[in-house]
Protein backbone atom coordinates (compact mmCIF):
# COMPACT_ATOMS: atom_id res chain seq x y z
CA UNK A 1 0.00 0.00 0.00
CA UNK A 2 2.65 2.73 1.06
CA UNK A 3 4.72 1.40 -2.28
CA UNK A 4 1.67 2.43 -4.32
CA UNK A 5 1.49 5.75 -2.33
CA UNK A 6 5.16 6.74 -2.87
CA UNK A 7 4.23 5.40 -6.63
CA UNK A 8 1.65 7.66 -6.25
CA UNK A 9 3.38 10.75 -5.49
CA UNK A 10 6.11 10.23 -8.08
CA UNK A 11 3.30 10.08 -10.74
CA UNK A 12 2.02 12.95 -9.60
CA UNK A 13 4.70 14.68 -10.17
CA UNK A 14 5.89 13.73 -13.60
CA UNK A 15 2.40 14.38 -14.72
CA UNK A 16 2.40 18.00 -13.69
CA UNK A 17 5.57 18.23 -15.91
CA UNK A 18 3.53 16.37 -18.72
CA UNK A 19 0.61 19.05 -17.71
CA UNK A 20 2.92 22.21 -17.98
CA UNK A 21 4.28 21.07 -21.61
CA UNK A 22 0.80 20.33 -22.76
CA UNK A 23 -0.16 23.67 -20.88
CA UNK A 24 2.28 25.28 -23.42
CA UNK A 25 0.57 23.77 -26.31
CA UNK A 26 -2.45 24.79 -25.25
CA UNK A 27 -1.46 28.51 -24.73
CA UNK A 28 -0.79 28.29 -28.45
CA UNK A 29 -3.84 26.40 -29.80
CA UNK A 30 -6.42 28.23 -28.14
CA UNK A 31 -5.95 31.68 -29.88
CA UNK A 32 -3.70 30.66 -32.92
CA UNK A 33 -4.61 26.99 -33.79
CA UNK A 34 -1.04 26.58 -34.31
CA UNK A 35 0.17 23.09 -32.80
CA UNK A 36 3.96 24.10 -31.86
CA UNK A 37 6.22 20.57 -31.78
CA UNK A 38 9.00 23.04 -30.69
CA UNK A 39 8.11 23.30 -26.37
CA UNK A 40 9.70 19.94 -26.04
CA UNK A 41 13.18 21.78 -27.53
CA UNK A 42 12.16 25.07 -25.30
CA UNK A 43 12.15 22.96 -22.20
CA UNK A 44 15.07 21.68 -23.43
CA UNK A 45 16.45 24.93 -23.25
CA UNK A 46 15.41 26.07 -20.45
CA UNK A 47 17.09 22.92 -18.65
CA UNK A 48 20.88 24.35 -20.17
CA UNK A 49 19.37 27.42 -19.08
CA UNK A 50 19.83 25.88 -15.36
CA UNK A 51 22.87 24.55 -16.05
CA UNK A 52 24.56 27.82 -16.95
CA UNK A 53 22.83 30.04 -14.31
CA UNK A 54 22.62 27.40 -11.44
CA UNK A 55 25.60 24.95 -11.79
CA UNK A 56 27.81 27.03 -13.70
CA UNK A 57 27.69 30.56 -11.98
CA UNK A 58 25.90 29.33 -9.20
CA UNK A 59 23.31 31.76 -8.60
CA UNK A 60 20.74 31.82 -6.34
CA UNK A 61 17.37 29.49 -6.94
CA UNK A 62 14.74 31.94 -7.35
CA UNK A 63 16.86 34.58 -9.56
CA UNK A 64 18.37 31.80 -11.64
CA UNK A 65 14.88 30.22 -11.93
CA UNK A 66 13.38 33.69 -13.21
CA UNK A 67 16.10 34.98 -15.50
CA UNK A 68 15.34 31.34 -17.04
CA UNK A 69 11.63 31.92 -17.25
CA UNK A 70 11.95 35.16 -18.59
CA UNK A 71 14.70 34.37 -21.16
CA UNK A 72 12.09 31.50 -22.32
CA UNK A 73 9.23 34.25 -22.92
CA UNK A 74 12.06 35.99 -25.03
CA UNK A 75 12.46 33.20 -27.24
CA UNK A 76 8.52 32.36 -27.55
CA UNK A 77 7.99 36.13 -28.28
CA UNK A 78 11.27 36.24 -30.47
CA UNK A 79 9.59 32.63 -32.45
CA UNK A 80 6.30 34.25 -32.92
CA UNK A 81 7.85 37.39 -34.25
CA UNK A 82 10.20 35.40 -36.99
CA UNK A 83 8.49 32.54 -37.77
CA UNK A 84 4.96 33.00 -37.25
CA UNK A 85 4.01 36.15 -37.85
CA UNK A 86 5.22 37.01 -41.35
CA UNK A 87 3.28 33.67 -42.47
CA UNK A 88 0.30 35.06 -40.78
CA UNK A 89 0.18 38.31 -42.23
CA UNK A 90 0.59 37.15 -45.69
CA UNK A 91 -1.91 34.62 -44.84
CA UNK A 92 -0.79 31.45 -45.59
CA UNK A 93 -2.17 27.89 -44.69
CA UNK A 94 -2.23 27.11 -41.03
CA UNK A 95 0.39 24.39 -42.16
CA UNK A 96 2.86 26.90 -43.12
CA UNK A 97 3.54 28.12 -39.40
CA UNK A 98 3.54 24.37 -37.71
CA UNK A 99 6.02 23.46 -40.60
CA UNK A 100 8.56 26.39 -40.30
CA UNK A 101 8.15 25.73 -36.47
CA UNK A 102 9.11 22.36 -36.88
CA UNK A 103 12.50 23.88 -38.68
CA UNK A 104 12.78 26.12 -35.71
CA UNK A 105 12.94 23.17 -33.56
CA UNK A 106 15.61 21.48 -35.17
CA UNK A 107 17.92 24.79 -35.38
CA UNK A 108 17.13 24.88 -31.66
CA UNK A 109 18.45 21.51 -30.64
CA UNK A 110 21.25 21.89 -33.46
CA UNK A 111 21.92 25.42 -31.80
CA UNK A 112 22.52 23.89 -28.31
CA UNK A 113 24.36 20.40 -29.31
CA UNK A 114 27.28 23.02 -30.99
CA UNK A 115 27.00 25.28 -27.72
CA UNK A 116 27.80 22.85 -24.94
CA UNK A 117 29.44 19.35 -24.78
CA UNK A 118 27.38 16.35 -25.72
CA UNK A 119 26.98 14.69 -22.30
CA UNK A 120 24.37 15.14 -20.20
CA UNK A 121 24.72 18.63 -18.22
CA UNK A 122 23.40 18.46 -14.08
CA UNK A 123 21.39 21.06 -12.62
CA UNK A 124 21.12 20.92 -9.11
CA UNK A 125 18.07 20.69 -6.95
CA UNK A 126 16.76 23.56 -5.20
CA UNK A 127 16.24 21.63 -2.09
CA UNK A 128 18.90 18.98 -2.44
CA UNK A 129 18.01 15.50 -2.40
CA UNK A 130 16.43 14.84 0.73
CA UNK A 131 12.85 13.28 1.46
CA UNK A 132 9.69 14.66 2.84
CA UNK A 133 7.92 12.08 5.21
CA UNK A 134 4.10 13.51 5.28
CA UNK A 135 1.87 10.65 6.55
CA UNK A 136 4.07 7.58 6.54
CA UNK A 137 4.91 8.54 2.85
CA UNK A 138 8.10 9.70 1.31
CA UNK A 139 8.38 12.18 -1.25
CA UNK A 140 11.61 13.87 -1.93
CA UNK A 141 11.86 17.44 -1.79
CA UNK A 142 12.01 17.57 -5.93
CA UNK A 143 8.56 16.10 -6.45
CA UNK A 144 6.86 18.39 -3.73
CA UNK A 145 8.48 21.49 -5.45
CA UNK A 146 7.05 20.47 -8.97
CA UNK A 147 3.94 19.31 -7.49
CA UNK A 148 3.23 22.55 -5.49
CA UNK A 149 5.15 25.04 -8.61
CA UNK A 150 2.69 23.66 -11.20
CA UNK A 151 -0.31 23.71 -8.96
CA UNK A 152 0.34 27.40 -8.95
CA UNK A 153 1.04 27.88 -13.02
CA UNK A 154 -2.60 26.43 -13.15
CA UNK A 155 -4.12 28.17 -10.19
CA UNK A 156 -2.44 31.54 -12.53
CA UNK A 157 -3.70 30.48 -15.70
CA UNK A 158 -7.45 29.75 -14.69
CA UNK A 159 -7.37 32.86 -12.52
CA UNK A 160 -6.05 34.98 -15.92
CA UNK A 161 -8.44 33.23 -18.15
CA UNK A 162 -11.82 33.33 -15.86
CA UNK A 163 -11.39 36.53 -14.10
CA UNK A 164 -9.14 39.33 -15.79
CA UNK A 165 -9.84 40.73 -18.86
CA UNK A 166 -7.04 40.28 -20.92
CA UNK A 167 -7.74 36.19 -20.44
CA UNK A 168 -11.37 37.20 -21.51
CA UNK A 169 -10.16 38.40 -24.76
CA UNK A 170 -8.21 35.19 -25.44
CA UNK A 171 -11.16 33.41 -25.59
CA UNK A 172 -12.64 35.63 -27.37
CA UNK A 173 -9.75 35.29 -30.06
CA UNK A 174 -10.13 31.55 -29.63
CA UNK A 175 -13.71 31.37 -30.09
CA UNK A 176 -13.63 33.78 -33.26
CA UNK A 177 -11.13 35.50 -34.36
CA UNK A 178 -12.68 37.62 -36.78
CA UNK A 179 -15.10 38.30 -34.60
CA UNK A 180 -12.80 39.47 -31.59
CA UNK A 181 -10.55 41.63 -34.04
CA UNK A 182 -13.91 43.75 -35.06
CA UNK A 183 -14.37 43.78 -31.02
CA UNK A 184 -10.90 45.67 -31.23
CA UNK A 185 -9.05 43.36 -29.66
CA UNK A 186 -5.13 43.60 -30.79
CA UNK A 187 -4.41 40.19 -32.48
CA UNK A 188 -0.78 40.32 -33.09
CA UNK A 189 -0.46 40.97 -29.37
CA UNK A 190 -2.68 38.20 -28.08
CA UNK A 191 -0.69 35.49 -30.33
CA UNK A 192 3.00 37.13 -28.94
CA UNK A 193 1.68 36.59 -25.59
CA UNK A 194 -0.20 33.27 -26.05
CA UNK A 195 3.93 31.98 -27.53
CA UNK A 196 5.45 34.32 -24.58
CA UNK A 197 3.20 32.05 -22.25
CA UNK A 198 3.79 28.57 -23.96
CA UNK A 199 7.52 29.55 -24.10
CA UNK A 200 7.26 30.11 -20.31
CA UNK A 201 5.21 27.22 -19.38
CA UNK A 202 7.57 25.03 -21.65
CA UNK A 203 10.49 26.23 -19.78
CA UNK A 204 8.92 26.06 -16.67
CA UNK A 205 8.81 22.13 -16.92
CA UNK A 206 12.55 22.15 -18.18
CA UNK A 207 13.72 23.54 -15.64
CA UNK A 208 11.49 21.05 -12.95
CA UNK A 209 12.78 18.31 -14.88
CA UNK A 210 16.12 18.75 -15.58
CA UNK A 211 17.43 17.97 -11.74
CA UNK A 212 16.28 14.53 -12.57
CA UNK A 213 17.23 13.53 -16.09
CA UNK A 214 20.00 16.40 -16.60
CA UNK A 215 20.40 18.66 -19.05
CA UNK A 216 21.00 16.41 -22.51
CA UNK A 217 20.11 18.31 -25.88
CA UNK A 218 18.32 14.99 -27.02
CA UNK A 219 15.40 15.46 -24.26
CA UNK A 220 13.42 17.91 -26.26
CA UNK A 221 11.05 15.26 -28.88
CA UNK A 222 10.18 12.68 -26.09
CA UNK A 223 9.04 15.93 -23.64
CA UNK A 224 7.10 17.04 -27.03
CA UNK A 225 5.00 13.81 -27.39
CA UNK A 226 4.21 13.24 -24.11
CA UNK A 227 3.11 16.38 -23.48
CA UNK A 228 0.95 16.18 -26.82
CA UNK A 229 -0.47 13.06 -25.35
CA UNK A 230 -1.81 15.07 -21.99
CA UNK A 231 -3.19 17.25 -24.21
CA UNK A 232 -4.73 15.25 -26.52
CA UNK A 233 -6.27 13.39 -23.42
CA UNK A 234 -7.29 16.11 -21.50
CA UNK A 235 -8.95 18.35 -24.63
CA UNK A 236 -7.96 21.53 -25.88
CA UNK A 237 -11.29 22.95 -24.94
CA UNK A 238 -10.14 23.66 -20.92
CA UNK A 239 -7.06 24.76 -19.32
CA UNK A 240 -7.55 22.22 -16.41
CA UNK A 241 -8.11 19.38 -18.76
CA UNK A 242 -4.20 19.52 -19.87
CA UNK A 243 -3.39 18.95 -16.09
CA UNK A 244 -5.65 15.94 -15.77
CA UNK A 245 -4.21 14.55 -18.88
CA UNK A 246 -0.39 14.64 -17.67
CA UNK A 247 -1.73 13.15 -14.70
CA UNK A 248 -3.47 10.39 -16.33
CA UNK A 249 -1.05 9.61 -18.67
CA UNK A 250 1.92 9.53 -16.00
CA UNK A 251 -0.24 7.47 -13.84
CA UNK A 252 -0.67 5.21 -16.67
CA UNK A 253 2.99 4.98 -17.63
CA UNK A 254 3.76 4.02 -14.15
CA UNK A 255 1.22 1.63 -12.76
CA UNK A 256 2.03 -0.22 -16.22
CA UNK A 257 6.01 -0.01 -15.33
CA UNK A 258 5.60 -1.45 -12.36
CA UNK A 259 2.70 -4.03 -12.42
CA UNK A 260 1.87 -5.14 -16.08
CA UNK A 261 3.49 -7.84 -17.30
CA UNK A 262 5.60 -6.69 -20.27
CA UNK A 263 8.96 -6.30 -21.17
CA UNK A 264 9.83 -2.60 -19.27
CA UNK A 265 11.44 -1.39 -22.65
CA UNK A 266 7.72 -1.37 -24.01
CA UNK A 267 6.54 0.72 -21.26
CA UNK A 268 8.06 3.67 -23.64
CA UNK A 269 5.52 2.89 -26.15
CA UNK A 270 2.61 3.37 -23.71
CA UNK A 271 1.87 6.98 -24.07
CA UNK A 272 2.58 6.92 -28.07
CA UNK A 273 -0.24 3.84 -27.42
CA UNK A 274 -2.35 6.75 -25.77
CA UNK A 275 -1.73 9.32 -28.15
CA UNK A 276 -2.90 7.22 -31.01
CA UNK A 277 -6.40 5.80 -28.91
CA UNK A 278 -7.21 8.93 -28.37
CA UNK A 279 -6.38 10.86 -31.54
CA UNK A 280 -8.45 7.90 -33.40
CA UNK A 281 -11.31 7.22 -30.96
CA UNK A 282 -12.09 10.61 -29.11
CA UNK A 283 -9.92 13.40 -30.78
CA UNK A 284 -11.55 16.06 -28.89
CA UNK A 285 -10.45 14.78 -25.00
CA UNK A 286 -11.99 13.99 -21.67
CA UNK A 287 -12.90 17.30 -20.68
CA UNK A 288 -15.65 19.12 -23.17
CA UNK A 289 -14.96 22.62 -23.69
CA UNK A 290 -17.09 25.49 -21.69
CA UNK A 291 -19.84 26.94 -23.58
CA UNK B 1 10.56 13.64 -78.61
CA UNK B 2 9.79 14.15 -74.98
CA UNK B 3 9.73 10.49 -75.14
CA UNK B 4 13.03 9.50 -76.68
CA UNK B 5 14.67 12.27 -73.70
CA UNK B 6 12.84 10.14 -70.81
CA UNK B 7 14.32 7.06 -72.45
CA UNK B 8 18.01 8.51 -72.53
CA UNK B 9 17.64 9.75 -69.01
CA UNK B 10 16.97 6.51 -67.58
CA UNK B 11 19.47 4.96 -70.11
CA UNK B 12 22.20 7.98 -68.67
CA UNK B 13 20.79 6.64 -64.68
CA UNK B 14 21.01 2.88 -65.55
CA UNK B 15 24.62 2.64 -67.70
CA UNK B 16 26.60 5.29 -64.18
CA UNK B 17 26.77 2.41 -62.16
CA UNK B 18 29.14 0.60 -64.12
CA UNK B 19 31.15 3.38 -64.08
CA UNK B 20 31.66 4.39 -60.79
CA UNK B 21 34.02 2.24 -57.72
CA UNK B 22 32.12 0.79 -54.86
CA UNK B 23 31.84 3.68 -52.44
CA UNK B 24 30.10 5.52 -55.03
CA UNK B 25 28.11 3.00 -56.03
CA UNK B 26 26.92 2.91 -52.42
CA UNK B 27 26.60 6.93 -52.69
CA UNK B 28 24.28 6.60 -55.58
CA UNK B 29 22.37 3.80 -54.44
CA UNK B 30 21.47 5.57 -51.43
CA UNK B 31 21.14 9.10 -53.20
CA UNK B 32 18.41 7.28 -55.58
CA UNK B 33 16.37 5.39 -52.85
CA UNK B 34 16.28 8.98 -51.20
CA UNK B 35 14.80 10.45 -54.86
CA UNK B 36 12.31 7.26 -54.82
CA UNK B 37 11.24 8.22 -50.73
CA UNK B 38 10.95 12.11 -51.55
CA UNK B 39 8.84 11.21 -54.76
CA UNK B 40 6.71 9.17 -52.85
CA UNK B 41 6.44 11.66 -49.79
CA UNK B 42 5.98 14.89 -52.28
CA UNK B 43 2.28 12.52 -53.57
CA UNK B 44 1.64 12.01 -50.21
CA UNK B 45 2.17 15.68 -48.78
CA UNK B 46 2.64 18.17 -52.16
CA UNK B 47 0.34 16.95 -54.39
CA UNK B 48 -2.23 15.39 -51.96
CA UNK B 49 -1.65 17.77 -48.79
CA UNK B 50 -0.90 15.01 -46.03
CA UNK B 51 1.24 15.56 -43.04
CA UNK B 52 2.70 12.39 -42.14
CA UNK B 53 5.37 11.25 -39.99
CA UNK B 54 5.76 7.82 -40.94
CA UNK B 55 7.27 7.74 -44.76
CA UNK B 56 10.23 6.95 -43.43
CA UNK B 57 9.29 4.01 -40.49
CA UNK B 58 6.95 2.51 -43.30
CA UNK B 59 10.69 2.45 -45.32
CA UNK B 60 12.08 0.72 -42.28
CA UNK B 61 8.50 -1.64 -42.00
CA UNK B 62 9.74 -2.94 -45.56
CA UNK B 63 13.11 -3.43 -44.69
CA UNK B 64 12.98 -5.27 -41.41
CA UNK B 65 10.10 -7.04 -42.34
CA UNK B 66 11.47 -8.44 -45.78
CA UNK B 67 14.37 -9.35 -43.48
CA UNK B 68 12.39 -11.29 -40.82
CA UNK B 69 10.69 -13.39 -43.70
CA UNK B 70 13.52 -14.42 -45.20
CA UNK B 71 15.88 -14.93 -42.73
CA UNK B 72 13.62 -15.89 -39.45
CA UNK B 73 10.74 -17.42 -40.97
CA UNK B 74 12.93 -18.73 -44.31
CA UNK B 75 10.27 -17.81 -46.72
CA UNK B 76 11.25 -17.77 -50.52
CA UNK B 77 11.86 -14.30 -51.90
CA UNK B 78 8.61 -13.55 -53.93
CA UNK B 79 6.38 -14.36 -51.12
CA UNK B 80 8.26 -12.59 -48.91
CA UNK B 81 8.48 -9.35 -51.19
CA UNK B 82 4.68 -9.75 -51.24
CA UNK B 83 3.84 -10.42 -47.95
CA UNK B 84 6.08 -7.27 -47.27
CA UNK B 85 4.35 -5.42 -49.20
CA UNK B 86 0.88 -6.87 -47.73
CA UNK B 87 2.06 -6.00 -44.11
CA UNK B 88 3.14 -2.21 -45.18
CA UNK B 89 -0.56 -1.48 -46.74
CA UNK B 90 -2.42 -3.36 -43.96
CA UNK B 91 -0.80 -1.22 -40.97
CA UNK B 92 -0.94 2.12 -43.37
CA UNK B 93 -4.97 1.23 -43.47
CA UNK B 94 -5.53 0.47 -40.21
CA UNK B 95 -3.85 4.00 -39.06
CA UNK B 96 -5.06 5.96 -42.12
CA UNK B 97 -9.00 4.40 -42.18
CA UNK B 98 -9.83 6.57 -38.78
CA UNK B 99 -7.40 9.38 -39.08
CA UNK B 100 -8.42 10.99 -42.32
CA UNK B 101 -11.95 11.36 -41.25
CA UNK B 102 -10.70 14.09 -38.84
CA UNK B 103 -9.77 17.39 -40.10
CA UNK B 104 -6.28 18.99 -40.30
CA UNK B 105 -3.55 17.77 -38.57
CA UNK B 106 -4.67 14.59 -36.79
CA UNK B 107 -2.92 12.56 -39.58
CA UNK B 108 0.87 13.72 -38.58
CA UNK B 109 0.01 13.03 -34.73
CA UNK B 110 -0.85 9.78 -35.41
CA UNK B 111 1.65 8.74 -38.11
CA UNK B 112 4.24 10.94 -35.47
CA UNK B 113 3.33 8.21 -32.93
CA UNK B 114 3.49 5.38 -35.21
CA UNK B 115 7.15 6.13 -36.13
CA UNK B 116 7.96 6.38 -32.51
CA UNK B 117 6.21 3.32 -31.60
CA UNK B 118 8.00 1.39 -34.20
CA UNK B 119 11.58 2.18 -32.92
CA UNK B 120 10.47 1.05 -30.02
CA UNK B 121 9.08 -2.45 -30.87
CA UNK B 122 12.73 -2.75 -33.06
CA UNK B 123 14.44 -1.91 -29.58
CA UNK B 124 12.72 -4.68 -28.30
CA UNK B 125 12.04 -7.37 -29.84
CA UNK B 126 14.14 -9.51 -29.05
CA UNK B 127 15.56 -12.53 -31.37
CA UNK B 128 12.69 -11.28 -34.52
CA UNK B 129 14.47 -7.72 -34.40
CA UNK B 130 17.89 -8.08 -32.93
CA UNK B 131 17.19 -5.63 -30.71
CA UNK B 132 19.21 -2.64 -30.55
CA UNK B 133 21.79 -4.00 -32.90
CA UNK B 134 19.24 -4.72 -35.78
CA UNK B 135 19.76 -8.20 -38.01
CA UNK B 136 23.29 -7.90 -40.13
CA UNK B 137 25.17 -10.72 -41.87
CA UNK B 138 22.33 -11.25 -44.23
CA UNK B 139 23.01 -11.56 -47.90
CA UNK B 140 20.15 -11.37 -50.87
CA UNK B 141 19.03 -15.04 -52.08
CA UNK B 142 19.97 -15.92 -55.25
CA UNK B 143 17.44 -15.03 -58.00
CA UNK B 144 17.38 -17.99 -60.47
CA UNK B 145 21.06 -18.92 -59.46
CA UNK B 146 21.78 -15.99 -59.94
CA UNK B 147 22.70 -13.67 -56.86
CA UNK B 148 22.81 -9.83 -58.00
CA UNK B 149 25.63 -7.49 -56.74
CA UNK B 150 27.43 -5.00 -57.30
CA UNK B 151 26.60 -2.87 -60.07
CA UNK B 152 23.36 -4.67 -61.06
CA UNK B 153 22.18 -4.13 -57.64
CA UNK B 154 22.59 -0.86 -58.18
CA UNK B 155 20.39 -1.05 -61.45
CA UNK B 156 17.87 -2.34 -59.36
CA UNK B 157 17.46 0.55 -57.75
CA UNK B 158 17.05 2.25 -60.89
CA UNK B 159 14.16 0.22 -62.06
CA UNK B 160 12.72 0.89 -58.69
CA UNK B 161 13.37 4.94 -58.91
CA UNK B 162 12.21 4.73 -62.83
CA UNK B 163 8.41 2.38 -61.81
CA UNK B 164 8.06 4.69 -59.09
CA UNK B 165 8.16 8.18 -60.74
CA UNK B 166 6.50 6.06 -64.27
CA UNK B 167 3.11 5.69 -61.24
CA UNK B 168 3.04 8.42 -59.92
CA UNK B 169 3.56 10.86 -62.88
CA UNK B 170 0.59 8.84 -64.57
CA UNK B 171 -1.24 9.31 -61.68
CA UNK B 172 -0.76 12.67 -61.08
CA UNK B 173 -1.70 13.20 -64.64
CA UNK B 174 -5.35 11.08 -64.22
CA UNK B 175 -8.64 12.41 -62.33
CA UNK B 176 -7.08 11.07 -59.19
CA UNK B 177 -3.98 13.72 -59.52
CA UNK B 178 -6.59 16.23 -59.91
CA UNK B 179 -8.57 15.02 -57.44
CA UNK B 180 -6.03 15.05 -54.84
CA UNK B 181 -4.40 18.48 -55.55
CA UNK B 182 -8.46 19.61 -55.08
CA UNK B 183 -8.19 18.64 -52.13
CA UNK B 184 -5.33 20.06 -51.01
CA UNK B 185 -6.25 23.34 -51.79
CA UNK B 186 -10.37 23.12 -50.48
CA UNK B 187 -11.64 19.96 -49.40
CA UNK B 188 -15.11 21.67 -49.04
CA UNK B 189 -15.04 22.52 -53.33
CA UNK B 190 -13.40 19.32 -54.05
CA UNK B 191 -16.12 17.05 -52.09
CA UNK B 192 -19.07 19.46 -54.02
CA UNK B 193 -16.92 18.52 -56.96
CA UNK B 194 -17.51 14.86 -55.93
CA UNK B 195 -14.58 13.68 -54.91
CA UNK B 196 -15.04 11.16 -51.99
CA UNK B 197 -12.15 13.12 -49.87
CA UNK B 198 -11.71 10.27 -47.17
CA UNK B 199 -11.13 7.61 -49.49
CA UNK B 200 -8.71 9.45 -51.78
CA UNK B 201 -6.85 10.26 -48.65
CA UNK B 202 -6.98 6.88 -47.29
CA UNK B 203 -5.51 5.24 -51.25
CA UNK B 204 -2.68 7.94 -51.20
CA UNK B 205 -1.70 7.13 -47.66
CA UNK B 206 -1.42 3.56 -48.55
CA UNK B 207 -0.46 3.88 -52.12
CA UNK B 208 2.59 5.90 -50.74
CA UNK B 209 3.20 3.51 -47.42
CA UNK B 210 3.73 0.87 -49.46
CA UNK B 211 5.74 2.50 -52.20
CA UNK B 212 7.83 3.84 -49.05
CA UNK B 213 7.78 -0.44 -47.84
CA UNK B 214 8.78 -1.31 -51.08
CA UNK B 215 12.09 1.08 -51.50
CA UNK B 216 12.42 -0.40 -47.86
CA UNK B 217 13.09 -3.69 -49.21
CA UNK B 218 15.23 -2.93 -51.96
CA UNK B 219 17.22 -0.60 -49.08
CA UNK B 220 17.67 -4.04 -46.67
CA UNK B 221 20.19 -5.12 -49.30
CA UNK B 222 22.06 -2.25 -49.61
CA UNK B 223 24.20 -2.06 -46.26
CA UNK B 224 23.12 -5.94 -45.93
CA UNK B 225 22.09 -4.60 -42.01
CA UNK B 226 18.85 -2.96 -40.78
CA UNK B 227 19.17 -1.56 -37.20
CA UNK B 228 16.92 0.79 -35.36
CA UNK B 229 18.80 4.11 -35.13
CA UNK B 230 18.91 4.41 -39.48
CA UNK B 231 14.95 4.12 -39.18
CA UNK B 232 14.70 7.10 -36.48
CA UNK B 233 12.64 10.76 -36.39
CA UNK B 234 15.42 12.75 -37.57
CA UNK B 235 14.96 10.94 -41.13
CA UNK B 236 11.30 11.36 -40.98
CA UNK B 237 11.69 15.16 -40.60
CA UNK B 238 14.77 15.24 -43.22
CA UNK B 239 12.31 13.53 -45.91
CA UNK B 240 10.09 16.14 -44.65
CA UNK B 241 12.27 19.29 -45.21
CA UNK B 242 13.15 17.63 -48.52
CA UNK B 243 10.07 18.13 -50.00
CA UNK B 244 9.91 21.49 -48.69
CA UNK B 245 13.04 22.97 -49.82
CA UNK B 246 12.81 21.58 -53.13
CA UNK B 247 9.19 22.55 -53.66
CA UNK B 248 6.21 20.65 -52.65
CA UNK B 249 3.66 19.23 -55.45
CA UNK B 250 6.17 19.09 -57.89
CA UNK B 251 7.97 16.16 -58.68
CA UNK B 252 11.34 17.40 -60.10
CA UNK B 253 10.62 19.66 -56.62
CA UNK B 254 11.45 16.39 -55.03
CA UNK B 255 13.83 15.62 -57.23
CA UNK B 256 16.19 18.61 -56.56
CA UNK B 257 15.61 18.54 -52.51
CA UNK B 258 16.31 15.15 -52.37
CA UNK B 259 19.95 15.46 -54.19
CA UNK B 260 20.33 18.90 -52.35
CA UNK B 261 19.85 17.40 -48.87
CA UNK B 262 21.47 14.34 -49.76
CA UNK B 263 24.34 15.54 -51.12
CA UNK B 264 25.21 18.93 -48.77
CA UNK B 265 26.57 16.73 -45.60
CA UNK B 266 29.29 15.53 -48.04
CA UNK B 267 30.50 18.75 -48.88
CA UNK B 268 29.77 20.19 -46.08
CA UNK B 269 31.12 18.46 -43.45
CA UNK B 270 34.51 19.56 -43.69
CA UNK B 271 32.99 23.12 -42.97
CA UNK B 272 30.20 22.28 -39.84
CA UNK B 273 31.35 18.72 -39.14
CA UNK B 274 27.86 16.85 -38.14
CA UNK B 275 26.10 20.00 -37.93
CA UNK B 276 24.62 20.10 -41.33
CA UNK B 277 20.99 19.69 -39.68
CA UNK B 278 21.09 23.06 -38.60
CA UNK B 279 21.93 24.70 -41.72
CA UNK B 280 18.60 21.92 -42.81
CA UNK B 281 16.72 23.86 -40.00
CA UNK B 282 17.57 27.20 -41.18
CA UNK B 283 16.87 25.97 -45.08
CA UNK B 284 13.50 24.84 -44.30
CA UNK B 285 12.17 27.87 -42.27
CA UNK B 286 13.84 30.31 -44.73
CA UNK B 287 12.16 28.53 -47.63
CA UNK B 288 8.71 28.40 -45.79
CA UNK B 289 9.21 32.47 -45.18
CA UNK B 290 10.80 33.49 -48.76
CA UNK B 291 9.92 30.88 -51.05
CA UNK B 292 7.20 28.67 -50.12
CA UNK B 293 7.29 26.94 -53.53
CA UNK B 294 10.39 25.91 -53.29
CA UNK B 295 14.22 25.58 -55.22
CA UNK B 296 11.79 24.67 -58.00
CA UNK B 297 9.89 28.16 -57.61
CA UNK B 298 13.29 30.15 -57.87
CA UNK B 299 14.30 28.15 -61.11
CA UNK B 300 10.39 29.27 -62.78
CA UNK B 301 11.35 32.84 -62.03
CA UNK B 302 14.67 33.27 -63.47
CA UNK B 303 14.15 30.99 -66.36
CA UNK B 304 10.86 33.36 -67.49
Amino acid sequence: MQDLLELAVGATASGCIYGLIALAYLLMIRPTGIINFAVGEWAMVASFGGFVFLTKYEWPYPLGMAVVVAFMMGVGWATERIAVRPLVEKGASLLAPILALLGVLVVTREVISVSFPPDPLPVPFPFGIGRLELFGIGASYQNVFIIVVTLTVFAGTWFFFEQTLWGKSFEAVSLNRRAAALMGINLPRVTAVSFAGGAGAAGLAGLLVSPNISAHYLMGVPLAIQGFTALVIGGVGRVEGALLGGLLLAFAEQLTARYAPIPSGYTQGVPLLFLMIFLLVRPTGLLRARA
Amino acid sequence: MKRIAWVAGFIVLAALPFFLGSYHNDVYRKLLLWITLALGYNFLFGICGQVAFSHFAFYGIGAYSVVILLFQFNLPLPVAIVLGVVICAGIALVVAIPATRLEGFYLALVTLALAQLFIVVLNEGGNVTGGTGGIANYRLPPIFGWRIAGPPYTLVIVGLLAATFALLWRLDHSWFGRACRALRDNPEAAAAMGVDVARTKVIVFTLTSALAGIAGMVYAFVDNTVNPPIFGLDNAFLILFMVIVGGAGRHAGAVIGATLLFLLPFWLSPLVGHHHQLIFGVLVVAAILAQPKGLIGLWDRFSK
